[in-house]
């Protein structure tokens, strides 16, 4: 199908462009950010580090999910996808989003715990939530790849 | 699979060649393999009616139940 080759390659090209701003992020803006939050509140300046490590996690569980798309295509591109070696990578998809979703609940519950103002505990709550239905929604889109994987095996056994 | 495909007997009866019969009924030779060693899991109706107008012969005629010997 021509449409789908092209969005295909267009999911590609954005796929690129979003892991670049991703590595941006990793390595200047998120150190940088709260280097410089530190800086100007001592006070929470002990919180530099962990802050910077679950953050750069969490663009690493993003980054995991673009490689994995990007090999999920590869296969689409092939009509490979409806194979065992798809179930790999969104494994690999339905991982990333679990342990970007463990280390979220954790900051919720340690923000939730000792912030003064409900602000930033409102925000992490919706994007745990988000996060959720995404995970939840991953894990049935493969048991719908999984599925289509078997119908596709019986179909090809036909003659 | 308990079912056989008698296809052997036909194409005996024929004196048809595998190839030729794999060309009229336009199934790859290996697929007539698959069919003919028993190891088809399915077969389309059309394929079916191909084979039984190419050897001019029934369904019946191809298609056999033997009891499971496993």
């Amino acid at each position: 199908m021509v449409g789908e080759r092209r969005a295909v390659g267009a999911l590609r090209l954005f796929l690129v462009l979003l892991f670049a701003i991703l590595v941006v992020f990793q390595t200047l803006s998120l150190p940088g950010k709260f280097a410089y939050m530190a800086k100007e509140s001592p006070d929470l300046a002990d919180l530099r580090w962990p802050a910077t490590a679950v953050t750069v996690f969490w663009v690493l569980c993003v980054q995991v999910v673009i490689v994995c798309t990007w090999r999920l295509l590869t296969l689409v591109r092939r009509d490979r996808i409806f194979t065992p070696a798809a179930l790999t990578w969104v494994d690999g998809i339905v991982w990333a989003i679990a342990a970007a979703w463990a280390t979220l609940l954790a900051v919720f519950l340690y923000v939730g715990f000792t912030a003064d103002d409900p602000g930033a505990p409102m925000l992490l709550l919706l994007l745990l939530t988000g996060i959720t239905v995404l995970g939840l929604l991953m894990v049935v889109m493969r048991a719908l790849l999984r599925q289509a994987t078997t119908l596709r095996a019986d179909m090809e056994a036909v003659i | 699979m308990p079912i056989v495909v008698r296809i052997d007997v036909e194409l005996a009866r024929r004196k048809m060649s595998v190839g030729e019969f794999s060309e009229r009924v336009g199934l790859t030779p290996a697929n007539v393999a698959v069919l003919k060693n028993g190891r088809a899991k399915a077969v389309r109706f059309s394929t079916l009616e191909a084979m039984c107008r190419v050897l001019d012969c029934q369904p019946g005629d191809l298609l056999e139940w033997v009891e499971e010997t496993s």
